[in-house]
């Protein structure tokens, strides 16, 4: 899956675009996986460009988050498309992942 | 609109080669009959997590046919999913999903099934004929 990124100052923004469902979320997983660098202070996934995700695609974002929690990266996601947004808050996820409007609000707040 | 699709089993295949038949027709449906935006994803959404727990859940036990049925009505659609897998009712499933617990323990065990009961309306199952009945509603904008 094409992930667009862009790394300022030890923060790792990640934009991934499209569908995340069943049928590609492994490589979902191993794009995200790939993004990711010893080096980074934080990271920040905008999902402005994802319109649809389901469990699959939740559990993805379960292992990244958890995967970042084990070295104490700070992680966040933001700019979620309303449809995504509901499958968050009905999962749950909006609880146990930090959520920002916007991503300056994600670059200005997330520490 | 009443529109059927056919999935059938293919051994060995992953069963997430289903997802983009489903979708094509899910899409079409919606063209068709001038679907707002969140009732296609809604749908799609449910379809999907209902499909692969048939398929991936080992209840593929003499699966041969997994039938969806697709009628529009007003902002909404009816789901109808029959299958002659093995007896299984994904309303009384025994995985309650872990909503609320901590990120590190969380686990994505029947999350899929909770999306589905939250998201749609009007469920209704029932084991009849040797076979597995799945009603409900999905509707757009609540």
């Amino acid at each position: 899956m094409e992930l667009a990124q862009e790394r300022d100052a030890g923060t790792n923004v990640i934009r991934p675009a499209g569908r995340v469902d069943g049928s590609n979320s492994a490589d979902f997983h191993e794009s995200l996986m790939a993004a990711l660098s010893g080096d980074d202070n934080r990271v920040i996934l905008d999902m402005g460009g994802i319109d649809y995700i389901s469990s699959a695609g939740l559990r993805v974002l379960l292992l990244l988050a958890q995967h970042l929690g084990g070295s104490a990266t700070p992680f966040a996601v933001c700019s979620l498309a309303a449809s995504v947004d509901e499958v968050f808050r009905i999962s749950g996820f909006n609880q146990i992942i930090t959520v920002f409007g916007t991503l300056d609000e994600a670059k200005a707040q997330l520490a | 609109m009443r529109r059927s699709l056919n999935i059938t089993p293919v051994p060995g295949a992953a069963a997430a080669e289903a997802l983009p038949r489903i979708v094509a027709f899910v899409e079409e449906m919606a063209e068709l009959d001038d679907w707002a935006p969140d009732l296609v994803l809604r749908s799609n959404l449910i379809l999907e997590e209902l499909i692969l727990n048939t398929l991936t859940h080992g209840r593929t036990t003499g699966l041969s046919d997994i039938e969806i049925t697709l009628e529009s009505g007003e902002n909404s659609v009816a789901i109808t999913l029959v299958d002659d897998g093995a007896a299984f009712d994904p309303l009384n499933d025994e995985l309650p999903a872990n909503t609320d617990l901590p990120l590190q323990e969380r686990s994505i065990g029947g999350l899929g099934l909770h999306l589905v009961r939250s998201m749609a309306e009007d469920l209704a199952y029932r084991h009849a004929d040797g076979k597995n009945h799945l009603t409900l509603v999905a509707r757009s904008g609540v």
